[in-house]
């Protein structure tokens, strides 16, 4: 009995160390963790993606779990190690994160954003494009723009974003110096006055949801200006951004007029975030080929994503590709599903999963349900 | 008809170059305009690896190698998680030849068994609760439909200008169509806004604890028979 106990212990032991890591801060993950999984404090999880940010399916799989794990993989180390070693004061660097359907784009982001997070970076994390442009619930409301002619305002969604801002960045909110610029007058009684802090700034955003965008707008103009300055460095991180260069959002006016993406105002300030005119900070995009519609998705290379106008905007970027998982992380995630229960049976299963899945992470985790 | 002549026209073929090898090799060959059209004496196919194993230890397979054989069909594979109950429950589920789409739900039927049965087995705080929680979707499948199976039927069968509902045994085949047929059906009776998948899940986890609509259905029926039993001699008088 206790031979056999020893024995089932040390199994456990041994699988325990070859899918995991004990080491939870992503600034401390180097090459030898790779294929590895490590896990996020619930605390934490809720802060940084409790308003979105992983992707549904995986989300579903967190509970299942009872915990959230991501796996250590080659190119957020890759993005991690450019950061470490990139001249802040140079204008800043676009990496663009590209690969096919379910490669773990958005996690390789989510894992990034950990890391930005431990660093003391100000997040500025745009869950996904398309839930702005291409999502219409029964009642989008959208408001024409009062401050720029002919463009038309998101107020649900930017104050959903300012929220999504607060709660990430909820320390340095707090205790930091960021001070705006000049002042904003909002009408003629709401005003916010330069030198108050940019939490005022969101704070308004969020109470006044008719000014949400002009906030935005005003928001991310004050953080470049920060950032120039030196006072806080700046993470960048947006989820499907080709969605913002697909010639048409499924939007209409009430009177029936189909809108651009670039008539968004919320796609204005965005696309100003993202030009190397400032400095100290890191943009992190990702493109998807899930975020534009079917008829679309040929191919997942950004130039076929972001068109040549998308292209020319971020001309000089670092192109990052997610590949499907290597050998060495298909048989870690292989058994971390197998700890996690989420897959048995006998062991010429996996060979044979790996030849179905093609070692396509999302494909993977989708077989393995009904087993 | 027109299978077996070209059949026997390729024999008639063959039998001319006299080569047996080739003989063999050809009556492998089948042209075929449906899986459906193959004469009686052509043997099903055996492709599970470990039925294959069997045979050739049985030294079964020099009688074989000289029969013709139907191909097996596309759901018919030597994957590892082929499983022929669950293959019989796609098809019952199956409507229109949308093998597809059913593969589909019964499938997410599984997840959604797997899910909660996870949950379950995550709250559990000692480790023989834990142990009791069946996790194996396929097992509690089988187990769902080995607890529904009837192990009586009623005949209606005419004496005397009446008919009686005469209890019988049941051919095991049919039973086990049965459990399918009520486990479906039982899960079609669902709520609009309830998806199949979920429910389908719901009623296997029922009939697995041998409680629920489909197994009180069952047990109706054999008291439907035990209440007939002074019928019973009807089924040879």
């Amino acid at each position: 009995m206790f031979t056999r106990n020893w024995k089932h212990l040390c199994r456990r032991y041994s699988q325990a160390v070859t899918f995991r890591t004990s080491e939870i801060y992503p600034a401390q993950h180097n090459e030898n963790q790779i294929g590895l999984f490590y896990t996020i404090k619930p605390d934490l999880c809720k802060q940084l993606f409790n308003h979105g940010g992983l992707p549904k399916s995986f989300m579903k799989q967190t509970k299942t779990f009872t915990e959230t794990a991501i796996m250590v993989r080659q190119p957020a180390l890759d993005i991690m190690d450019c950061i470490r070693a990139s001249d802040m004061n140079k204008p800043v660097i676009r990496y663009v994160l590209y690969g096919e359907k379910g490669s773990g784009k958005s996690l390789t982001l989510a894992h990034l954003l950990h890391y930005a997070l431990e660093e003391g970076y100000l997040i500025l994390h745009v869950p996904w494009v398309s839930e702005w442009l291409r999502r219409t619930p029964r009642h989008k409301e959208m408001t024409n723009s009062q401050t720029k002619e002919g463009f038309v305002d998101l107020p649900l969604d930017a104050a959903e974003w300012l929220l999504h801002f607060k709660t990430q960045n909820q320390a340095l909110l707090k205790n930091c110096e960021l001070k705006i610029s000049k002042d904003y007058e909002w009408s003629k009684r709401e005003k916010t006055e330069a030198g108050s802090p940019i939490a005022a700034l969101v704070e308004h955003g969020i109470n006044r949801v008719k000014y949400a965008c002009d906030v935005i707008d005003a928001l991310l103009l004050e953080i470049k200006i920060l950032s120039n300055s030196k006072q806080c460095k700046t993470f960048v991180a947006i989820d499907g951004f080709n969605s913002f260069y697909y010639p048409m959002t499924r939007l209409n006016t009430p009177t029936k007029k189909k809108i651009k993406p670039e008539e968004v105002t919320l796609t204005n300030s965005f696309l100003e975030l993202t030009k190397n005119d400032w400095n100290n900070g890191v943009v992190v995009l990702t493109i998807d080929q899930l975020a534009v519609p079917d008829e679309n998705q040929e191919s997942f290379l950004p130039r076929y994503l972001l068109y040549k106008k998308g292209f020319e905007h971020l001309d000089p970027f670092v192109p990052i590709e997610v590949g499907r998982y290597t050998d060495k992380e298909f048989l870690s995630c292989a058994n971390y599903y197998r700890d996690r229960l989420w897959l048995r049976g006998p062991s010429d299963l996996e060979t044979e999963l790996k030849f179905t899945s093609a070692s396509n992470p999302y494909n993977f985790m989708l077989q393995c349900a009904p087993l | 008809m027109s299978n077996v002549l070209i059949f026997f026209y390729r024999r008639l073929k063959n039998s001319s170059f006299n080569s047996s090898t080739r003989t063999l090799s050809k009556l492998q060959i089948r042209n075929y305009a449906k899986a459906t059209s193959f004469p009686d004496y052509y043997q099903n196919p055996i492709f599970r690896k470990e039925d294959q194993v069997k045979l050739i230890a049985d030294s079964d397979l020099k009688n074989r190698a000289t029969v013709p054989v139907k191909p097996p069909t596309v759901s018919e594979t030597s994957s590892v998680y082929f499983d022929p109950l669950v293959n019989k429950v796609i098809n019952h589920v199956m409507e229109k030849g949308n093998k597809r789409l059913a593969r589909q739900l019964v499938e997410k039927a599984f997840e959604n068994i797997k899910r909660k049965q996870i949950e379950r087995y995550h709250l559990a705080s000692t480790p023989e609760e834990k142990a009791k929680i069946e996790l194996n979707p396929k097992d509690i499948l089988y187990k769902a439909v080995e607890n529904c199976k009837p192990l009586l039927q009623l005949q209606p069968i005419k004496r005397g200008g009446i008919t009686y509902q005469v209890p019988g045994p049941i051919t095991e085949k049919r039973s086990l169509f049965l459990a399918i047929k009520w486990l479906l059906e039982t899960t079609d009776e669902k709520e609009r806004t309830v998806h199949f998948p979920e429910q389908f899940a719901w009623e296997l986890l029922e009939a697995s604890n041998n409680t629920g609509k489909v197994v009180k259905r069952k047990q109706d029926l054999h008291r439907q028979c035990e209440a007939n039993r002074a019928y019973a001699h009807y089924r040879w008088q």
